[in-house]
């Protein structure tokens, strides 16, 4: 049994094991980046670590639209990523047997793998596939 | 020197014997007669002499006559203008005659110049007197005429009066209905006056009952102004206590977070966790349905203003309208008691009317009999004028016949001749 942190990209769940997160946090104070691009709102000051906070949205090529306050702050394996997504929903505790891959077809981006949840699909975050990503744009 | 006729006679007779004896005396003087023939000579000469005398005197005797009878011949002729002249050395009796033929034709001329006179004065006395009868004729057709259409007219007068009083029979019924229709114009308008007394009292009292009305809404609406500001609280309480779930909702994120973390021994404080988590969740849902329902009781609330507003507004447009209605009950009332007070003068002056009009009716009916009496005057008039105008023609008759009569007195006078002919011309 596994808890995951379920949450929404655009209209779509998507999902990330707990044990990946730090902490979830609300209406952080967010310090503008100088020539920052538009996937890096900015930099938080968690517990005397400066870091950057991510929106996930804008990256994965998502409809922007609203976001809620809150943010999910990684843990240092997953590099202390902050991630903004459209809105923060739920613990649930899932089987990770019934975990499979995302189908050839499938069009959503940075999927390690999909699970059925309450008769809705929760995608689980590829958070390498994130990182490797934000190091491409950086690398421009 | 007058000798009269027997004179003359003698005379003769004396000059013829003279003559005779003369002779007788002269003869035996005369050479050549025998002797013989001496008495048969003196004879025929004596015979010679009476002759001569007696043819002398007889001619102028009948000359003389024959004058007269001439004269006599004319005067019966009715020649007047000569008179008679016998001439003679000697007068006699034939001019005596004469003479006494001159004074009668004088005095005949006289009476016939009278006559004729006359005759000419009455002939043209019977043209006036024709003139002025034919004048008067005429004068009388015309009075006929006159009193034909006085006559007329008088019927006329005597239809018009009949007319007149039928018409003011008729206008004293009207009269009457008149007076009866203001009498029940005046009891309507009592009722009237009644009814609008009772309406005024109900304008009124429904006056009140607005007004009262009125103020309970008003305080309604204050009511429900407290209400929603009450409401608002409510809003910002039920937002403070989402705000609490929400935090709540984090912390419990986090503390499952944490449990997860702490492993096996984390597994109570976990199911706590989410224990809390499903409360702060229901905590939100109630507090969405809160919001919700604070929200539709805040829209009915302005709705339930809105529309205590509107039935204020009605309220005051109602209550302009029993003032209205109060102020026309009230003109009506005073309008009523004008009306009633009219209908009742109305009512007055009818029966005055009334007795006025039977005043009327009585002095039309004077006026017919007066109107049939001077018709029936008329009428005489008329008989009398037709009578004059008949006596008038036969005057005129009359005096056509003494025009006539004249006129043949004047052919028959001028038959007599007055002077000469040439005086004449």
């Amino acid at each position: 049994m596994t808890l995951i942190l379920t949450y929404r990209l655009g209209n779509d769940l998507y999902g990330l094991e707990i044990d990946a997160i730090q902490e979830i946090i609300e209406d952080a104070e967010l310090h503008h980046v100088p020539r920052a691009t538009g996937v890096i709102c900015g930099t938080i000051n968690f517990h005397g670590q400066i870091l950057s906070v991510i929106d996930l949205p804008t990256l994965l090529d998502f409809a922007v639209d609203k976001h809620d306050h809150r943010h999910l702050v990684l843990t240092s394996e997953h590099r202390s990523l902050v991630l903004k997504t459209s809105r923060v929903e739920r613990i649930v505790n899932l089987e990770m047997e019934y975990l499979e891959p995302p189908p050839a077809d499938h069009d959503r981006p940075a999927v390690r793998g999909i699970i059925e949840f309450d008769e809705s699909i929760i995608n689980l975050l590829d958070t390498d596939e994130v990182i490797k990503q934000l190091e491409d744009i950086y690398a421009e | 020197m007058r000798i009269e006729i027997s004179y003359k006679f003698i005379i003769g007779f004396i000059v013829v014997v003279v003559s005779g004896i003369l002779v007788n005396l002269v003869v035996p003087y005369i050479k050549g007669i025998e002797p013989e023939f001496r008495q048969v000579f003196a004879i025929f000469c004596s015979l010679v002499v009476g002759l001569i005398i007696g043819s002398v005197f007889s001619r102028a005797f009948s000359d003389k006559i024959r004058r007269l009878t001439s004269a006599g011949d004319r005067i019966r002729q009715g020649d007047l203008s000569e008179d008679v002249v016998v001439v003679s050395s000697f007068p006699d009796e034939t001019n005596d005659l004469a003479k006494a033929m001159n004074q009668f034709q004088a005095s005949l001329r006289i009476l016939v110049g009278d006559i004729r006179n006359i005759a000419f004065r009455v002939a043209s006395s019977s043209q006036n007197l024709s003139g002025t009868s034919q004048e008067m004729s005429a004068s009388a057709q015309e009075v006929a005429r006159a009193t034909d259409q006085i006559t007329k007219g008088a019927e006329t007068q005597a239809e018009m009066v009949e007319e007149s009083t039928r018409l003011f029979k008729e206008v004293a019924v009207s009269i009457k209905l008149v007076a009866s229709s203001a009498k029940t114009v005046a009891d309507s308008a009592d009722q009237t006056l009644e009814t609008a007394r009772s309406g005024n009292d109900m304008a009124g009292s429904s006056l009140d009952s607005i007004r009262q009305v009125l103020t309970e809404a008003e305080s309604s609406g204050q009511q429900m102004v407290n209400f929603i500001a009450q409401l608002e609280k409510i809003s910002t309480f039920v937002e403070v206590i989402n705000g609490i779930a929400q935090k709540t909702n984090l912390l419990a994120l986090n503390a499952t977070i944490e449990a997860a973390r702490a492993g096996e021994y984390g597994h109570g404080f976990a199911v706590v966790a989410e224990e809390i988590r499903k409360l702060a969740d229901s905590t939100t849902t109630s507090a969405d349905e809160i919001t919700g329902l604070v929200e539709s009781i805040r829209t009915e609330g302005q709705q339930v203003q809105t529309s205590m507003a509107q039935v204020i507004d009605e309220m005051e447009s109602g209550r302009e309208a029993a003032d209205r209605t109060n102020q026309a009950f009230s003109e009506i009332t005073q309008n009523a008691e004008g009306t009633r007070a009219k209908a009742s003068s109305i009512a007055e002056l009818a029966e005055q009317q009334i007795s006025s009009a039977e005043r009327i009716n009585r002095a039309i009916d004077e006026i017919g009999r007066v109107v049939s009496d001077n018709a029936a005057a008329t009428e005489q008039v008329s008989a009398a004028t037709e009578e004059q105008s008949a006596a008038m023609e036969e005057m005129a008759q009359s005096t056509k016949e003494l025009s006539n009569m004249s006129e043949s007195m004047l052919q028959i006078v001028k038959q007599f001749k007055l002077v000469k002919e040439q005086e004449q011309d």
